[in-house]
């Protein structure tokens, strides 16, 4: 009895995650804001922090490489710098009226990830065009 | 702590980070296909393309997030080798476009991973018709994107390795 109770109140609890207009909030928003979000902080150079693996320090923001130090890694930053802020957002935004909520583009979701594509191209022309 | 070379240590790693990233090719190829052509109904038992599109895909969802970031998570980690050990002598060598292709697919991989949750919320409600382009998109794109970061992550295996 008990096994069984707990099997449906997680089977609904599932089901009303994967229904509820706040997950749908949620979700697109952290699409939508993920994808500009990491092309911003590449166009701007804003890592959460600098990793700088010969010496395995971690320094806060954005760090040059220093001589002796090895290299500078700033693609785990980008990205923990995307997740972050786009979870905050993403939360806030179910705080927001279920309509509000609503009126976020679906197209966007599909269409920014693909106009990412080229600028996510041209960010690396330094290694294209490399004389 | 001698037990392995350094070099069979980060390989080893390497070839979880392949494993992993095989199972995720097949299930999003598979998934890519069933949601570009649908097998209407089946007459007969099928052929080979027939069958390869007959999944059942929402199903392949949950386990494709759960690949992409396992694999996103072992990539990252041997990332920090390959910064140093790798990508260097790359650069030395003057193979530019082949670093930026690595860069190109550390881009293309983050991208996916924030769109992995609406990924899975659009296939968790594969029934309602208003997510059905959003699916189909995200879908091919994460299936492109994938086959993308395999060929590469190969090629540049191939260039220098970790063994």
């Amino acid at each position: 009895m008990s096994t069984s109770n707990t099997t449906t109140t997680a089977t609904s609890a599932k089901s009303s995650a994967a229904t509820s207009s706040k997950v749908r909030t949620f979700v697109i928003t952290f699409a939508v804001v993920g994808v500009l979000l990491y092309c911003v902080c590449l166009f701007l150079n804003l890592p959460t922090f600098t990793y700088h693996p010969a010496v395995n320090r971690i320094e806060l923001g954005w760090g040059p490489a220093r001589s002796g130090e090895g290299p500078a890694m700033y693609w785990y930053g980008w990205t923990a710098t995307t997740l972050i802020v786009s979870t905050i957002v993403g939360f806030l935004a179910t705080l927001l009226p279920e309509n509000v909520g609503k009126k976020i583009p679906l197209i966007l979701v599909w269409l920014l990830p693909i106009i990412a594509i080229p600028y996510l191209i041209w960010d690396l022309r330094q290694w294209w065009f490399h004389p | 702590m001698d037990i392995i070379s350094v070099p069979t240590f980060w390989t080893i790693w390497l070839l979880f980070h392949l494993i992993v990233s095989v199972g995720l090719l097949g299930a999003l190829t598979h998934q890519a296909v069933a949601v570009m052509v649908p097998v209407r109904k089946m007459a007969g038992p099928g052929g080979f393309v027939t069958r390869f599109r007959a999944v059942p895909a929402p199903g392949y969802a949950a386990a494709v997030c759960v690949m992409w970031v396992i694999t996103f998570i072992l990539g990252s980690y041997i990332y920090i080798k390959y910064r140093t050990y790798i990508r260097i002598p790359i650069e030395q060598a003057g193979y530019w476009k082949t670093q930026g292709f690595f860069d190109f697919k550390e881009h293309v991989a983050s991208i996916g991973l924030v769109l992995l949750p609406a990924y899975w919320f659009f296939w968790k409600n594969a029934q309602d018709p208003e997510y059905d382009t959003a699916r189909k998109v995200l879908t091919v794109f994460l299936c492109v994107a994938c086959w993308f970061l395999f060929i590469v992550g190969h090629v540049l295996n191939n260039t220098r390795g970790f063994a």
